[in-house]
């Protein structure tokens, strides 16, 4: 599938980057100092995590383009979405799917800092394959170009999608409220801005969407579930409480879609540019669409046990951190049944 | 997980929870905020072991009745599982007795023995007890408070059974292997909203009644906060059915309310209507407080849960129906309503995660129900909370059905109704001057929906009778068929919906009939208005005695250091008379004969125990009677013609 125009015009550029910077801002202005400091709090949940995120996503996108034999640009820009850290919207998720968001909020904040280093690392890896396709198919068009990955320009595009998101924290550090407002607003705007891009592109190149070939479809869907479904399965192997699974889960399939385009729009040029683009607006379609799947799934599965979890947690909070909740026999769930606190109250836990 | 004790009396259940629950916390008290006092099941069954043995050695007969005075305390529900555990009979009343009350009740149900909350209320019993020549031995409840000479201390009443029972004294167990189903539990005395108090009369068979339907489940992992006052049976029924689930109930109180409700994250509580009104004022106040950003996502995400649940009320069936549904306007309007629903989604999705979830962390975040009781709730807050998420469900009940008749669940949510009646109930309505049945009814239109009447209850939470009331008994029960007093409907989707209290009905001397209640209620929504009450029976017109809000004024501009102060000022009349010239009008849906024609300002607050019951109902007799002068002069005089 060609491109026969731009896939944005200007005008959709200047749209999309006022909603990276607002959504970024909006992060920043959802994290506080502490949130750095509860990274340390949870070592094996954010190692795990990290695992997951940097070590499994990547080979995900790059399986899913090499099984699908995807064309390079979409690869690529699979690939790219596969190296992103997390973003806000997966501690939302978190929230709502009872899952830890102490963690998840870590976890973003740690990858966030991490992906400086990781993300141009493991494009390198993941990417020489179809980055020597993309030249072929210049040099074929006679563009004579050599492409490269732009990893100079990704680090820079990085370091300066971080540059709202510090300004956020100076205002979430000066008021709470204009802090939450600006989360909300940067959340309204970025369905609203994703609606308008997906209505535009189909408005404009009519039959861009039937046109595209459905294995860039299942990618783009796949991707991110199975992100869901490793990145539960991995921490349940390591043996992390319901809780933890659950945001683990949805932080690794959940990625900073913002971050995506701002790198795509900065780093990377046509002829790759529409197609990486129009990856990364499917990608951060259909993942608001199953991560809300998923989290009412969890919401249901995890409903029991993060009741016996928030009780007990509260028996602590009220009663004293020595208090020891005995449930009656066989009234706990068996994955919980040792420590009804999820490993969060040490008095809890039970030999 | 229903998982709850049925049990055939109150000592029985409090027995197999106890041995089921074991160690788990029962009941806790608040110390500082984050530090509270747990009771497990087995330390309270234990100890009320000892008082009931303690009790019995001091002479309490079994079926005797034993005068519980107090507020919620753990010593208070100590005090019952006593009572309870040696076969007796409590009669309970709060601190706001007055001492005709107290002297009424204390010899019409011939007390010889009664627990007393504090100090105070001692004082007011020692300084009427010529006026008590029945009542030999009074406990006092409060562990902090000296007790007099002859005067017991509850500690000293269960040390004593516990030394009892540690040489084998097994006489309460055999108390309560002497229980029968028919036994009273309790004897309350309705606060009445008119005339002298009645005993109304609750078997154990009757709360047991109520453990076992109550369509709720909870269990050990909920926790119920307790606000209303526990002699009434309103709340008394929902401590006994966390007993039954094994839940923990916090108590709190009006002051610590709302931190509590963020510490403890209540998961269901009972509540009065005034809660869910003032929390309601609070909320919007914060939105009106909040710069304009915050109010512009606020009103949007509210625009857009009211379109979302309103056509999922409608496509589950769910909304309003007082008329009969045509079917050609369903299928009509059901595309529509499908595609709004469709629609709105995923915006809404997002506006409920963003905006509305803050918004319910004001009532602790956790809340899986709480049942409103005691009292209408005006529908526009029942519609606020409902579309916001909080799951605030009306329940319909009295003292003589102990209590719940009807509660509205969430998954039948029909706002503006009570919901289906509860299980193994059944409700008549009956016309008012014919005594017809005229539903349910054959012979009728849709066997009589829609029809209004006075609503009449059959079941096994229906009380025995007025204590020593044989009359009143008569005349309140008919074969068995509970005379509410209350004017209702059944809707045509089979909820019950409540229209008034019938004897609040105001016959104008022109012979028209108004409800005061809807026009009240409309206008104590009102930023200006705490209290107010219509008047007007026998009379040309109606007219209002209000009790001005202070802060309502304050935020506006004229301040006052007290209602009689702002009493004064005509301004504020003045205000007050725009007030209800703007919310009572005829393009409201009001009758003309429902326009009120002069208004009085009353200089000083309605207060529990005195013009208000304790679930904040007015005493509509008390205020006439107390403010009769300030009704002529508005008769008096011409009417001034406010609307």
């Amino acid at each position: 599938m060609e491109f026969t125009t731009q896939l944005l015009y200007p005008v959709d550029q200047v749209l999309l980057a006022v909603m990276i910077f607002s959504i970024m801002f909006g992060m920043g202005a959802s994290l506080t100092i502490d949130d750095f400091k509860t990274v340390i709090r949870y070592p094996r949940g954010i190692l795990i995590g990290f695992l997951s995120q940097f070590g499994l996503m990547p080979f995900f996108a790059y399986g899913l383009a090499i099984y699908f034999d995807l064309p390079p640009a979409y690869a690529i820009a699979l690939i790219l979405i596969g190296c992103l850290p997390g973003g806000t919207t997966s501690n939302m998720f978190a929230y709502f799917a009872r899952g830890s968001v102490a963690l998840s909020i870590a976890m973003t904040t740690a990858s966030t800092v991490v992906a400086l280093l990781m993300m141009p690392l493991l494009l390198e890896f993941y990417t020489v394959d179809f980055t020597s396709a993309v030249s072929e198919e210049m040099k074929a068009a006679g563009e004579g170009a050599e492409f490269v990955i732009p990893t100079a320009n990704i680090i820079g595009s990085l370091v300066l999608v971080l540059v709202p998101v510090v300004m956020g924290m100076i205002l979430r550090a000066k008021s709470r409220v204009w802090a939450k407002t600006a989360e909300d607003t940067a959340g309204f705007m970025g369905i609203i801005v994703i609606i308008y891009l997906i209505g535009t592109a189909f408005a404009r190149h009519s039959g861009l969407m039937l046109q595209t070939p459905s294995e860039i479809y299942i990618s783009a869907i796949s991707v991110g579930l199975l992100g869901f479904l490793f990145g539960y399965w991995m921490s349940r192997l390591f043996k992390l409480s319901p809780i933890f699974q659950r945001a683990i889960s949805l932080e690794t399939g959940i990625q900073n879609g913002p971050i995506a385009f701002a790198i795509i729009l900065l780093s990377f040029a046509e002829p790759v540019q529409s197609q990486m683009l129009w990856l990364a607006i499917l990608y951060s379609t259909f993942i608001v669409i199953s991560s809300s799947f998923i989290t009412l799934y969890y919401r249901r599965v995890g409903k029991f046990d993060f009741e016996v979890y928030k009780n007990t947690s509260i028996h602590n909070r009220l009663f004293g951190d020595e208090y020891v909740s005995d449930y009656p026999d066989g009234f706990l769930p068996k994955r919980i049944e040792n420590d009804p606190s999820q490993g969060l109250i040490p008095a809890q836990k039970r030999d | 997980m229903n998982n709850r004790i049925t049990a055939k009396n109150m000592a029985d259940l409090y027995r197999e929870a106890a041995s089921r629950y074991k160690s788990l916390p029962a009941f806790a008290t608040r110390k500082k905020e984050l530090e509270w006092n747990p009771v497990s099941f087995e330390e309270l069954y234990e100890q009320g072991l000892n008082l009931a043995t303690g009790l019995i050695e001091m002479g309490v007969d079994a079926r005797e009745h034993v005068g519980l005075f107090g507020d919620n305390r753990f010593e208070w529900i100590l005090a019952d599982y006593g009572v309870q555990l040696c076969g007796a009979v409590d009669v309970p009343r709060g601190r706001d007795i007055t001492d005709n009350e107290l002297i009424y009740i204390i010899n019409h149900a011939r007390i010889k023995v009664a627990f007393v909350e504090t100090k105070a209320l001692l004082d007011k019993f020692i300084e009427l007890r010529h006026d008590l020549p029945g009542l030999k031995e009074i406990i006092l409840l409060d562990p902090k408070a000296s007790a007099p000479d002859l005067v017991h201390k509850l500690d000293n009443v269960i040390q004593l059974g516990a030394a009892l029972r540690k040489h084998g004294d097994t006489r309460a167990e055999e108390r309560i292997a002497g229980i029968q189903p028919d036994d009273l539990f309790t004897l309350i005395y309705t606060s009445g909203t008119t005339g002298k108090p009645k005993g109304v009369m609750l078997t154990h068979a009757n709360m047991m009644s109520q453990v076992k339907v109550i369509p709720i489940d909870l269990n050990c992992t909920d926790r119920v906060l307790s606000i209303l006052p526990i002699w009434h049976i309103f709340e008394r029924v929902f401590e006994v059915f966390s007993i039954a689930c094994g839940v923990c109930t916090y108590y709190s109180n009006v002051r610590h309310l709302a931190d509590d409700l963020k510490n403890v994250e209540p998961t269901f509580m009972g509540s009065a209507p005034r809660l869910w009104e003032s929390l309601y004022q609070k909320i919007l106040k914060k939105v009106d407080k909040s710069h304009w950003m915050r109010q512009f996502l606020f009103h949007t995400a509210y625009f857009l849960s009211r379109q979302y649940m309103n056509s999922i009320y409608f496509l589950t069936g769910k909304e309003l129906k007082q008329e009969p549904a045509s079917k050609l306007k369903r299928i009509v309007l059901s595309p529509f309503h499908a595609v709004r629903w469709l629609l709105v989604l995923p915006v809404y999705g997002f506006f409920n995660v963003a905006v509305l979830e803050p918004v319910r962390l004001s009532a602790g975040g956790s809340l899986k129900a709480t049942i409103s009781g005691g009292g209408a709730l005006p529908e526009e807050i029942d519609r606020f909370f409902n579309y916001i998420g909080i799951p605030v469900l009306e329940g319909y009940g009295m003292t003589e059905t102990s209590p719940v008749i009807a509660v509205r669940l969430h998954e039948n949510i029909v706002i503006g109704t009570v919901g289906p009646p509860m299980e193994n109930t059944e409700v008549r309505i009956v016309d008012l001057e014919t005594r017809e049945v005229i539903y349910p009814n054959s012979d009728k239109p849709h066997e009589g929906r829609g029809l209004r009447g006075e609503i009449c209850v059959k079941g096994p939470q229906v009380m025995k009778g007025y204590y020593r009331e044989p009359d009143q008994t008569r005349k309140t029960i008919e074969d068995g068929w509970l005379r509410t007093g209350d004017l209702g409907m059944i809707t045509f989707n089979d909820c019950l919906k409540i229209l008034g209290r019938s004897k609040a009905t105001i016959v104008l001397s022109s012979g028209e009939n108004l409800e005061p209640e809807p026009i009240e209620m409309k206008l104590n929504q009102s930023p200006y208005i705490e209290h107010c009450m219509i008047v007007g029976q026998d009379r040309k017109y109606i007219c209002a005695l209000v009790v001005p809000n202070l802060e309502g004024f304050r935020d506006n501009g004229i301040s006052a250091n007290n209602l009689e102060e702002l009493a004064k000022k005509s301004e504020a009349k003045r205000i007050i008379q725009q007030e209800i010239k703007q919310v009572i009008s005829v393009s409201d849906g009001f009758k003309r004969f429902e326009m009120i024609q002069d208004v009085r300002l009353i200089p000083e607050n309605f207060t529990v125990g005195e013009e208000l019951t304790s679930l904040f109902k007015m005493k509509r007799h008390v205020i006439q009677d107390k403010y009769g002068d300030l009704i002529d002069e508005m008769y008096n005089g011409k009417p001034v013609g406010v609307a």
